[in-house]
């Protein structure tokens, strides 16, 4: 079992420990995200998504860059903070292969058909939830490019059918950021605690 | 904590970024351009008649066909000057092809017309040109990187999905291409200016803050 699960002498045992990297790489995910999602619905709120130019809008407390242009400038600025940060996270993860012991494994499968310990179920769903979530930000980068440089990079919007399917795959992205990052908080509160989830940021 | 950045500074420092980043942007754009290599073209069947919006900055001008001429002129050798019925005896290049909106919507559309290269062939152009602007009637102007002015799929058109081009759409002569933005392709352009630099206004929505090179 992980060491920043507790177990029942958890109250005797030190604070639960972060790498600082993946403090790092948690708290830039964390900021370019929140930057790409409010310039992208600046940007969403030119020509929404669904409707067209009648469509519904976003209102301005949501919204990133005061205007088409200025959305565009912040999202093809973060982009680069959000996908390089991803990037470095990959080579960290597979050099110090914390992709075989802190996301989803076979030993978190077998805990969902087995295990009758409720806690390692939670932390089971925890670690499902935060592996999931990568797949769909790396989804979320296909299909913007795809849609960035549309001609050059034709076989991105070719693989997903037409520019609306384009369009909506990578909208979906904001919404499924949004409820994950609801998710992941509350999942991390009940297989941790409160020290669990400081131990992330600070 | 973004949310909170973007309610309260919502266009605060966009104009800072957009000027700290764009070089960067620029160059991986260049350099993802393909300027020989045409991109692949839509089957016939594929055109989306009602998706093109008709976008305009101001008026709309109008244009008598027989006494339109075209000026392509600038650092060239021999600056021309050409009726629509010269252009028209020209190679005709017909493409279809997916127009991009800065605002997200696209429309798949048929363009035909002559290569802008061709033009600018005739014009020939010196060695040190790097830039060409285009001047419409209704005073929108812009101006390109050479390398996507010499693209094989830029024309200036003056058909649309085989029909002769509307006078919404560009009429006479306008700008069509699959390798730029749509507010790059110029309707009722007039005027094609070969330089080797770039002058301090560089395009219509540029000037206010939109991205220079806005290639696909």
């Amino acid at each position: 079992m992980d060491s920043s699960v507790p177990s029942q002498a958890s109250r005797f045992r030190p604070r639960p420990n972060q790498a600082i990297l993946a403090k790092i790489f948690h708290w830039v995910n964390l900021i370019s995200l929140c930057l790409m999602i409010t310039s992208g619905l600046q940007i969403y709120n030119a020509n929404p998504v669904f409707g067209g130019r009648a469509g519904w809008q976003f209102p301005p407390i949501f919204l990133l860059g005061g205007w088409l242009a200025g959305g565009r400038h912040w999202h093809f600025a973060a982009m680069w903070l959000f996908s390089l940060n991803l990037l470095w996270y990959a080579f960290y993860i597979v050099i110090t292969r914390r992709w075989k012991h802190r996301f989803l494994g076979s030993n978190d499968l077998k805990a969902f058909q087995k295990s009758k310990n409720k806690k390692r179920v939670t932390y089971a769903w925890h670690r499902l939830t935060y592996t999931i979530i990568i797949p769909i930000l790396l989804l979320a980068i296909l299909s913007g490019l795809g849609m960035y440089k549309s001609a050059q990079l034709h076989w991105i919007v070719d693989f997903f059918g037409s520019w609306q399917a384009l369009r909506i795959v990578h909208f979906t992205s904001v919404p499924i950021v949004v409820i994950f990052a609801m998710i992941h908080s509350l999942l991390g509160l009940k297989v941790g605690g409160q020290r669990l989830l400081e131990s992330m940021f600070w | 904590m973004g949310l909170v950045l973007g309610g309260c500074a919502s266009s605060l420092f966009e104009d800072l970024v957009g000027k700290t980043v764009e070089p960067l942007n620029q160059s991986v754009e260049a350099l993802l351009l393909n300027p020989q290599k045409p991109v692949p073209e839509f089957p016939a069947s594929a055109i989306e008649p009602d998706a093109l919006i008709v976008n305009t900055f101001d008026f709309t001008p109008k244009i008598d066909i027989n006494t339109f001429h075209i000026t392509i002129d600038g650092e060239v050798k021999n600056p021309i000057s050409l009726s629509m019925e010269q252009i028209q005896q020209m190679p005709l290049t017909s493409m279809t092809i997916r127009h991009v909106c800065v605002e997200g919507w696209a429309a798949i559309v048929q363009w035909g017309g002559v290569r802008l290269r061709e033009l600018v062939t005739l014009a020939q152009p010196k060695e040190n040109v790097k830039y060409i602007y285009f001047q419409s009637a209704d005073g929108y102007y812009e101006s390109w990187d050479i390398a996507s002015a010499l693209h094989p799929q830029t024309l200036m058109a003056y058909q649309k999905n085989s029909q002769p081009l509307s006078i919404d759409n560009g009429a006479p002569l306008r700008l069509a291409s699959p390798i730029k933005l749509g507010y790059k392709q110029s309707k009722w352009v007039t005027r094609i200016t070969l330089v080797s630099h770039l002058f301090p206004r560089r395009g219509y929505w540029e000037d206010q803050g939109y991205e220079w090179f806005a290639g696909l």
